[in-house]
């Protein structure tokens, strides 16, 4: 769709003439291909999101209010993204505006004492941290790593990562927001719209907050949000990272107060032992089961090439050969990392002696080899700063998720060894990364305190090779297949079949009202969709925010 | 008037997730001695009424007095079995697992999610909502470890101002359980059983005093407590602060005995009186010291006795937040004070709203102020509500209905 | 190559946007986070890798043409690298910077060229020189200078002044100061003065492979023909053009800068200190002798894939990151003159800021060139300190430029001026 002239013009005097482009190759590097990287549909080989009518770059919330209204007035869809890590921030037909966000990227307040920050859509967790670690503060940073905005993860989508545990998940810790609703008002939440400052996202009275996210957000189909505030954390450490090394193997000394370890566990009834007794008892700061993404078999040689600057992914196959890194890869089987922070020196000694404790009782152990200081070293700053994320497609450039279901930690120990052994013969065929089927990351505590995993069964494949691609849609298709007769349900491979289909736009109303009618709550669409109706009236948004009329 | 009181059933304690599943007839007195039995605790506002029901409580977002625990306001909180105004039956998070089959908990298909489902919070829309979108009628709540040691220490001073950042400290640390701070008044309401003994508690305790409470769970219970006890006392050094085991008046344990169940009768805040009014609402720490004074300033204009005045501060959601409530006591048989109070409480409510007190449970006229200062947030509301009450049966006139 | 033979990699970019930024694990504040100056200038994807990634794929596909945004989108990068490092943080199958080599290098054989460009390519051409001077000049720097002049004479240690610094006056001394030091040092020097042609490393980031070619190989001529067996250069761009371009045809000479000499005389001793230089210095990276200067290793291979789906290659692939750039010798020798503190900016080394003058963009895009500049003049600034010193007259230029235009007390001084002081 090309924008009428009148209409471009218009756009054109809200953002300025350098802020505006409907260039066609500036529209192309405005896509996304459907062959990639945790976006939950497909994958899809060569096929690419639509390309939309024109992208806008706004500097301000006034701005953004401007656009949406004029979108309303000429009925245009709009969508808004801040980092285009995802098929989620890209239009899903092709007379929608595209709004790149990351002109507006001030870091506005860290409340030290109050412990949030309120921050616009371009702020990266990574760049938010860097800040708040100066005043004794941490954020949360989502899995997807610290490249990702915080204010689109807490508000828009998901916002699970390693620092669930401890500081909570972007659902816990978003607090009042400053939204541009779908017809263009202003809609500032909780005690925000009282004028009383970020800290509260509630109320008052029934949350309006529900509205914007519940367990996921609206992906970028219900408005624009300009501002938001997150709870932070406590960070007793030095005010920035010491980092030293040799690129890519970084590793941060820090003081006494904070430790990396792997633990490993006899089975998986022993693990589900262990992260439970961890949750009561009110230890680490963040956990994970972070490098398993790359395969029961590949990671611990993943380890070691990564923390030397001198190895590659072509020294993988000599360090799968050799017997100490087998005997690791071994005793790493049922694993997860944990990061204990002590507040101060008796702290962390009272919780080092309680994890040894923990240990004893459920039969685990720590993986030494992981212990080793470099590699220690490179765990700790990999796991505070999750700054290694693109790591997820290290080995041929792509990689989804499939299973992934939330649940209680016995129920993700109990399905974890049948949905790896499930894998592992999908990948005799050749179409993904052989690593050993059990390819299970996710975090040891959905939510603050714990109380659920989820685990995504990390599947690499090669975007740029028809046959990977494709035998990665029929392996997808055959765990969604699988993980119902299983009665564990729709994994997280489908998260987002109903917004987007083959051909990169989306899904046909059929289609998704098939799978919406086969959820275990039906009805949960048809609310969305009153929701949609009455802030949405003009239907200026994709179909990432599921509904059901 | 739906009186579900009558729906008592604990249907399922599961240590092992640590969640109760409850009907909302289920009061905390009820369900701390279930749960202790398993082990577990669940974490409760400061002496609840008796008979306050947990589902009730948690619904209108009272606080809890344990702040570390609440990484979201509305926990412990979990899933929902809700009956809409428009007559659906609706499981909001992870609520169509009802947990009532022995295979399903064995398999680990629990209730423990909070959000959702999907992309709208639907818990939300009940909370605070004055029963006025729908009736929960089951929810799965999460419980913390019943700990095998516990200890409470005071740490008094005579200016609040001297407490707010050591209590900062020990929220940004997660030190303490049980973390709350009273005016002298309020402490000698808690201690006292009759208005003489309460009088002479006034006089006698420190006019400000954080209590905090410290657990060790069940994993080296002893050596958690002995760290915190240490690292806390070293805190309150640092900011020229001593924590005391016991005041006049008052021991540690006997505190933790008093705060740990439910208000005996006659319910604290009544004991003085007979009756008392209270103003509450969320602000942050740090503004707590010029919202008293103006509570302050109020009650002396209107010659309200300000010795009178309970004031309780309760750190919320990890410390981001701060509830501050007021207890205006009165004689429900004198009109003068009747209507003094009353006054009291209109002058004083509008006075902290405009200086910034976010009434986020807006009860009465607190509704009027926020909704009218507040017009997006009561369109979306009165949108919200039109969905799930068209009829507007539920609890017509609450809020900005 | 050919932009095809990138067409693997458009399809294996992820857009995960690191390429945007320095390594993550390096980020000390929210000011100074952001790498890649085109698209923190310009903003729109398309002026990071990931979006060049994605033009060059829309160009491949006949999907747009070539337009004056196309042009801008191009000819805006910088060719700076720190793209690859970041993305290389991670990523072991991706060459970011060679893309755009590519791609910039597709535009020019496709005819879509500059006119700023031309007019360097035209200067070249008849002078020898990307400075639109004449060639007779090219000598005058070294006037009085007791040293030998190549190819006449034979030397086995070639100085290669670089355009920059034989016509930029205000840098001729530098040359000399540099020239005099490795002479009393004993080395067996020569440079070539007005026989000296340009090192073609400023046009072959701007897509001008064949005149680049050219050069590169009427140099090696002269070299051999010299009996050169070591180049020093004080120019990082040249340096970078000697030491990782030219031998992929063929080039086996030893390449230093200045920098590294230097560094090397400190350490044997033959190098001492007299005089205090009492200064506050930052030291800025120049991307051609940091991240761009590591050595070279020849690699003629295939893509293989093990594990069914694991990229690799066979033979074994090196891997250009920045780990193993000049980043210690310049640091060394400030630590080693007596009175000079030397503190950090924040992007430094692998994942140092650009000074905004490299592949073509000063000549081109003046604005966004001063602007990247500034850049880092305000990050030198944050650390407190008196002069930002750098090794690169580039570097340097473009940083008094952007000075000029405004009233910062900031000094930019090159390594070798300070050693000077400090003899």
């Amino acid at each position: 769709m090309t924008l009428p002239k009148n209409v471009y013009k218009a756009f054109e005097d809200i953002v300025g003439a350098t802020n505006i482009s409907d260039d066609p190759v500036v529209l192309d590097s405005y896509r996304y291909s459907l062959a990639h990287t945790a976006i939950h549909l497909g994958p899809y080989y060569n096929t690419f999101t639509p390309r939309g009518a024109a992208v806008l770059l706004p500097g301000s919330a006034e701005e953004v209010q401007a656009i949406v209204k004029l979108c309303n007035k000429y009925k245009i869809k709009f969508k808004a993204s801040s980092t285009f890590w995802s098929a989620q921030g890209y239009p899903s037909e092709e007379n929608t505006i595209q709004l790149d966000m990351r002109r507006m990227d001030r870091i506005l307040e860290i409340d030290e004492k109050n412990m949030f920050a309120v921050v616009e859509p371009g702020v990266i967790a990574a760049t938010l941290q860097a800040e708040t670690m100066k005043v004794g503060l941490n954020t949360h940073i989502a899995g997807s790593g610290c490249s990702c905005s915080v204010l689109a993860s807490a508000t828009s989508y998901f916002g699970s990562g390693p620092s669930n545990l401890y500081g909570g998940w972007f659902y816990d810790n978003l607090l009042g927001m400053e939204w541009v609703m779908p017809t263009g008002e202003i809609f500032r939440t909780g005690s925000l719209g009282s004028d009383c400052g970020w800290f509260c996202g509630e109320g008052p009275g029934p949350s309006m907050k529900g509205v914007a996210r519940g367990f996921l957000g609206a992906k970028g189909a219900m408005g624009v949000f300009t501002k938001c505030a997150v709870k932070l954390f406590a960070w007793p450490g030095p005010e920035s990272l010491p980092v030293e090394g040799t690129i890519p193997s970084y590793r941060a000394k820090l003081p006494d107060n904070f430790k990396a370890y792997t633990l490993a566990f006899p089975s998986w009834k022993a693990w589900a032992d262990g992260v439970y007794t961890i949750w009561d008892t009110g230890i680490g700061y963040l956990a994970h089961r972070q490098f398993n993404m790359f395969g029961r078999d590949l990671k611990f040689a993943m380890v070691k090439i990564l923390t030397d600057p001198t190895k590659t992914l072509g020294d993988l196959e000599e360090f799968l050969a050799d017997l100490e890194v087998q005997e690791v890869t071994g005793q790493m089987k049922r694993d997860f990392q944990i990061v204990l922070v002590g507040m101060t020196p008796r702290d962390m000694a009272w919780q080092e002696k309680a994890l040894d404790e923990i240990l004893a009782r459920s039969g685990g152990w720590k993986v030494e080899a992981m212990n080793v200081p470099e590699i220690h070293d490179w765990a700790l700053l990999y796991l505070i700063r999750l700054g290694h994320k693109n790591l997820n497609l290290v080995f041929g450039g792509s990689y989804d998720g499939c299973f992934g279901l939330p649940g209680s930690a016995d129920f993700g120990a109990s399905n974890a060894e049948e949905a790896g052994q499930f894998k592992k013969e999908w990948e005799q065929r050749g179409a993904v990364v052989e690593a050993g089927g059990d390819c299970q990351m996710g975090p040891i505590g959905g939510q603050g305190g714990g109380g659920t995993c989820l685990w995504e069964n990390f599947t690499c494949f090669d975007p740029s090779d028809k046959f990977s691609t494709e035998g990665t849609l029929e392996f997808f298709d055959a765990a969604t297949e699988y993980g119902i007769k299983r009665g564990w349900g729709v994994g997280m491979e489908k998260w987002n079949g109903a917004a987007r289909g083959p051909d990169g736009k989306t899904t046909s109303k059929e289609e998704r009202d098939k799978m919406h009618l086969s959820a275990p709550q039906p009805n949960v669409f048809r609310y969305q969709h009153k929701v949609r109706e009455a802030l949405n009236p003009n239907n200026l948004g994709d179909e990432y925010f599921c509904r059901k009329n | 008037m739906v009186d579900l009181r009558g729906m008592k059933r604990i249907l399922k304690i599961d240590r092992r997730n640590r969640l109760a599943l409850i009907e909302p007839g289920v009061t905390y007195a009820e369900l701390q001695p279930a749960l202790q039995e398993e082990g577990l605790r669940i974490i409760s506002p400061l002496l609840a009424r008796k008979n306050k029901s947990v589902i009730a409580s948690l619904l209108e977002r009272e606080p809890v007095i344990s702040p570390k625990y609440q990484w979201n306001l509305v926990e412990p909180l979990r899933s929902l079995e809700i009956v809409w105004g428009n007559g659906d039956k609706f499981y909001s998070g992870s609520g169509t697992f009802r947990g009532e089959k022995d295979e399903d908990w064995q398999a680990g298909l629990v209730p423990v999610v909070g959000p959702g489902p999907n992309q709208l919070d639907f818990n939300r829309f009940v909370s605070a909502a004055q029963g006025s979108m729908g009736i929960v009628t089951w929810a799965s709540v999460k419980c913390e470890v019943y700990p095998q040691a516990r200890k409470l220490f005071f740490i008094p001073a005579e200016k609040l101002e001297d407490l707010i950042d050591f209590t900062y400290k020990l929220l940004k640390f997660r030190f303490g359980d049980e973390l709350f701070i009273l005016n002298n008044t309020c402490l000698a309401n808690i201690l006292g059983s009759q208005a003489a003994e309460i009088e002479f508690q006034k006089n006698e305790l420190p006019a400000w005093t954080v209590v905090v409470g410290i657990t060790g769970g069940h994993i080296l219970a002893e050596e958690k407590l002995a760290a915190q006890e240490a690292d806390i006392c070293d805190i309150a050094q640092q900011y020229g602060l001593r924590m005391v085991p016991a005041l006049q008046g008052v021991r540690g344990d006997e505190m933790l005995d008093i705060i740990l169940g439910p208000s005996p009768e006659p319910y604290w805040k009544l004991r003085y009186k007979g009756g008392s009014q209270e103003i509450f609402f969320l602000t942050t720490l740090d503004k707590t010291p010029r919202f008293v004074t103006t509570l302050l300033s109020a009650a002396n204009e209107r010659q309200y006795p300000v010795p009178d005045i309970g004031v309780y501060l309760q750190p919320v959601h990890q410390g981001v937040g701060c509830h501050c409530e007021f207890m205006l006591p009165f004689d429900r048989a004198n009109q003068a004070e009747v209507r003094k109070t009353r006054d009291l409480f209109r002058d004083a409510s509008h006075r902290l709203f405009r200086q910034g007190a976010y009434f986020s449970r807006p009860y009465g006229i607190w509704a009027d102020m926020v909704y009218n200062a507040d017009a997006r947030t009561m369109l979306v509301t009165q949108k919200v509500k039109n969905i799930f009450d068209p009829g507007h049966v539920m609890n017509p006139g609450k809020l900005c209905f | 190559m050919a932009l095809e033979d990138f067409a693997a990699e458009m399809d294996r970019c992820s857009s995960c946007s690191y390429c945007k930024w320095m390594p993550f694990d390096q980020i000390k504040s929210w000011r100074f986070a952001k790498n890649c100056p085109s698209i923190a200038y310009h903003n729109f994807n398309s002026y990071s890798a990931r979006g060049r990634y994605l033009v060059a794929r829309s160009l491949l596909n006949e999907q747009s043409e070539t337009s004056d945004t196309v042009r801008q989108v191009v000819y805006t990068c910088l060719a700076c690298g720190s793209c690859d490092v970041s993305c290389k943080g991670c990523r072991y199958n991706l060459e970011p910077l060679e893309m755009v080599r590519e791609l910039k290098s597709h535009l020019v054989e496709d005819g879509q060229r500059l006119g700023e460009h031309l007019a360097i390519i035209e200067s070249l051409r008849k002078e020898n020189n990307t400075m639109g001077a004449a060639r007779s000049g090219r000598g005058a720097w070294a006037d009085g200078l007791k040293v030998k002049h190549l190819p006449a004479e034979k030397a086995e240690v070639l100085f290669h002044a670089g355009c920059r610094i034989s016509y930029d006056k205000e840098f001729q001394k530098n040359a000399r100061f540099a020239v005099q030091i490795l002479l009393d040092a004993g080395v067996d020097l020569g440079i070539l003065g007005e026989q000296e042609m340009c090192c073609g490393g400023r046009i072959y980031s701007m897509g001008y492979r064949d005149d680049f070619t050219r050069l590169a190989k009427a140099n090696m001529a002269t070299w051999t023909k010299s009996g050169v067996t070591t180049v020093v250069t004080s120019c990082s761009d040249g340096y970078h053009a000697f030491k990782r371009l030219y031998p992929k045809l063929g080039s086996e000479v030893e390449v230093l800068h200045t920098v590294e000499y230097i560094d090397r005389l400190i350490k044997e001793g033959q190098l001492k200190f007299k005089n205090e230089v009492p200064l506050t210095v930052t030291y800025h990276d120049p991307c051609h002798l940091g991240r761009q200067g590591e050595p070279y290793i020849p690699w003629d291979g295939v893509e293989k894939k093990i594990k069914s789906q694991v990229v690799v290659y066979e033979p074994k692939k090196p891997r250009y990151n920045g780990a193993w750039g000049i980043y210690d010798p310049p640091r060394d020798i400030l630590r080693s003159i007596p009175g000079i503190e030397l503190v950090e900016m924040e992007r430094i080394r692998e994942y140092s800021w650009c000074c905004g003058a490299g592949g073509g963009v000063r000549e081109a895009y003046p604005e966004f060139s001063t602007w990247t500049a500034n850049e880092r003049i305000i990050e030198a600034g944050s650390t407190g300190a008196e002069a930002l010193v750098t090794a690169c007259p580039w570097c340097e230029r473009n940083f008094l430029d952007a000075i000029n235009g405004q009233d910062s007390g900031m000094k930019v001084l090159d390594i070798i001026e300070l050693v000077q002081r400090a003899l």
